[in-house]
């Protein structure tokens, strides 16, 4: 009898060892991108590296089959979360065997994401509108290691009145025990015709239960930040200060007039500091922008237009037309990086880690690159090329 | 003011005042308004008939000849006129058969959709098109040719290229794949043409109402 039972625990010992070198086998890549294939397809490839080598989306990748993934995904800690605007479940996936597999569901209904926070390691702040209208502002706090909605319900974020339709949420900061929230109202006219105010506000809600302390407005520029589920326009600074940029351009407000800006809200504080405005439209950039990441040390890479190479809506994601330039926060220099110019209207394509910052670029004829940026020399050279089919890198994460 | 044919066709055009606009749409999703005032036929009905009479007898044939004794050329000429009808049949029937064939693989169809608020589906033989509200669309498949007004989701069955009515923009839609045309203003600059891929490159304040428009 004892002889059988240590015979069995010899026996769990060897297959526990057997499936623990299993699992160690099964690495985790660091890095995630978001493929859109020539053929219209499209696919995840996870990776090492980002300064060598070639991948294909056919070769390399896992081609998203079905409807429940998007662009529209976050991505964290081996994990992909993505609401299905369709069946309203809030997935969490990973990758197993060349495959994308779902783990968890839940269900957040009439609900469609304009903003996500993480406000600590598994607790996630989903911040969006309600479906049936766009016009009711709307949260879900979840804990993503339980996959479980800890606490829903509206924002006390005025209702669009009078002639405006709609609005959008484009910015989310937790300052203290409260959270600030900037936004603007849209006039819909149809499935083409829309408009933005020329007002912006900031308004400052109380920390869980979402009730209005008070408004702030501003009408330096519109549309502040944008859905940051598909690209990023704001981050906080080493002093805990806010910086955000607005969109008026025709890709986001559709009041091309309006400045293109760079906008801060001040540590613990609820408005717009009065005193700050990089005007990105008239430096020497001369175009609107769409998308801001950090460097450090108070420089930030913007994603610019250039008006003069696209005619309009029709053409602007698949027309090569975009530049990247470096912008200091504080001496508003601003210094274009050469680089070859890029495609798609909207993408989440820089990544920082130290002195090195990686940009993913989907040129016309010199194809899809991960281009490294040394933030110290300002030297530019290529890393990983995304070739095959890769018609656009629509996504640049850090996976682990 | 009631509803009249002149007043729809005003507002088919997208001519009539926002007064007359309410009016139609009322009268269209309303299951119990009146019925549509055309313009009254005044005559009779026998009158109606003798007319389109008159007309069919116009293009008939003459009253055909009273028959005369059979000679023996007749039985002659009944095989020779049995033999041509014969070969009319055939050639009607090969006429028909590759005739509708040529029709149907080159169809020119116009689609228009006047509710402000519902999509209209359309399954056609190379393609399945969802029109949006308020629209209207031509598409010679022929002459790859295309028109539209206002927007539509498409879904070819085959790669097909297409060239936009009254200007030079071309565009290339791939089978298996659903694209979305908006189309507001006259001339190329107007039209919008995107694959439902790439949807999320629109504003975000377009994607939301092509969404909930197309159900997508």
């Amino acid at each position: 009898m004892i002889f059988n039972t240590f015979r069995l625990a010899a026996v769990l010992v060897c297959l526990l060892t057997l499936l623990g070198c299993k699992t160690k086998t099964e690495k985790k890549a660091r890095y995630s991108f978001y493929i859109l294939a020539k053929d219209g397809r499209e696919y995840l490839i996870e990776n090492d590296v980002l300064d060598q080598g070639n991948l294909t989306p056919e070769g390399n990748g896992v081609l998203l089959e079905g409807r429940n993934m998007d662009r529209d995904v976050i991505v964290k800690a081996g994990y992909y979360y993505h609401l299905d605007r369709k069946t309203a479940l809030f997935s969490k996936s990973s990758i197993h065997d060349k495959k994308l597999k779902i783990q968890f569901n839940i269900l957040l209904k009439d609900f469609s994401i304009e903003n996500f926070n993480w406000l600590a390691t598994d607790t996630l702040l989903l911040t969006g509108l309600n479906i049936s209208g766009y016009n009711q502002t709307r949260f879900f706090l979840i804990d993503t290691k339980a996959m479980k909605v800890i606490r829903q319900g509206n924002m006390e974020i005025p209702k669009p009145a009078g002639k405006f339709t709609t609005l959008s949420i484009g910015l989310v900061d937790k300052q203290g025990e409260h959270l600030n929230i900037a936004y603007t109202y849209h006039i819909a006219k149809g499935v083409s015709d829309y408009i933005t105010s020329d007002t912006m506000y900031v308004s400052a809600l109380s920390y869980p239960e979402m009730k209005l302390l008070k408004t702030d407005k501003d009408v330096r520029s519109t549309y502040p930040g944008g859905i940051n589920t598909i690209q990023s326009y704001s981050f906080i600074d080493g002093n805990n200060d806010s910086y955000f940029m607005t969109c008026p351009g025709i890709a986001l407000g559709n009041r091309p007039e309006i400045p293109t800006g760079i906008f801060r809200i001040r540590s613990g504080a609820s408005e717009i500091d009065k005193t700050y405005f990089f005007n990105i439209s008239t430096s020497k950039i001369n175009n609107h922008a769409y998308g801001m990441w950090p460097l450090g040390n108070g420089k930030v890479i913007v994603r610019s237009e250039r008006k003069d190479l696209f005619k309009g809506l029709g053409d602007h994601y698949s027309t090569a037309h975009f530049e990247f330039y470096v912008l200091d926060l504080k001496s508003k220099d601003v210094t274009r990086l050469n680089l070859p110019l890029d495609k798609g209207t909207r993408r989440e394509c820089v990544l920082v880690e130290g002195d090195t910052a990686y940009i993913a670029v989907n040129a016309n004829k010199a194809g899809n690159f991960i281009w490294i940026y040394d933030i110290k020399t300002g030297s530019l050279k290529k890393g990983l090329q995304l070739g095959g089919d890769t018609d656009f890198i629509l996504r640049m994460d850090k996976l682990n | 003011m009631g509803i009249d044919q002149e007043v729809l066709e005003r507002y088919h055009l997208g001519i009539c005042s926002v007064q007359e606009q309410q009016l139609v749409e009322e009268w269209l999703f309303s299951a119990d308004a009146d019925e549509l005032d055309l313009v009254a036929f005044d005559g009779s009905k026998a009158d109606l008939k003798q007319e389109m009479w008159t007309e069919i007898r116009g293009v008939l044939p003459k009253n055909i000849a009273a028959v005369k004794p059979k000679s023996n050329a007749y039985f002659m000429w009944k095989g020779a006129i049995a033999a041509s009808l014969f070969i009319v049949a055939m050639g009607a029937a090969a006429y028909f058969t590759f005739g509708i064939n040529s029709v149907a693989e080159n169809p020119s169809l116009s689609f228009s959709n006047s509710s402000a608020q519902h999509v209209k589906r359309i399954d056609a033989k190379s393609y399945n098109v969802s029109l949006g509200p308020n629209s209207s669309a031509k598409i010679n498949s022929a002459a790859g040719v295309i028109d539209l007004s206002g927007s539509l989701l498409i879904s070819p069955k085959k790669d097909v290229e297409w060239q936009f009515e009254g200007t030079t923009k071309k565009v290339t839609l791939k089978k298996g794949q659903t694209y979305i045309i908006l189309k507001n203003s006259t001339g190329a600059e107007g039209i919008i043409v995107i694959s439902e891929s790439n949807l999320l490159d629109l504003p975000p304040v377009m994607q939301k109402q092509i969404t909930t428009q197309f159900d997508i």
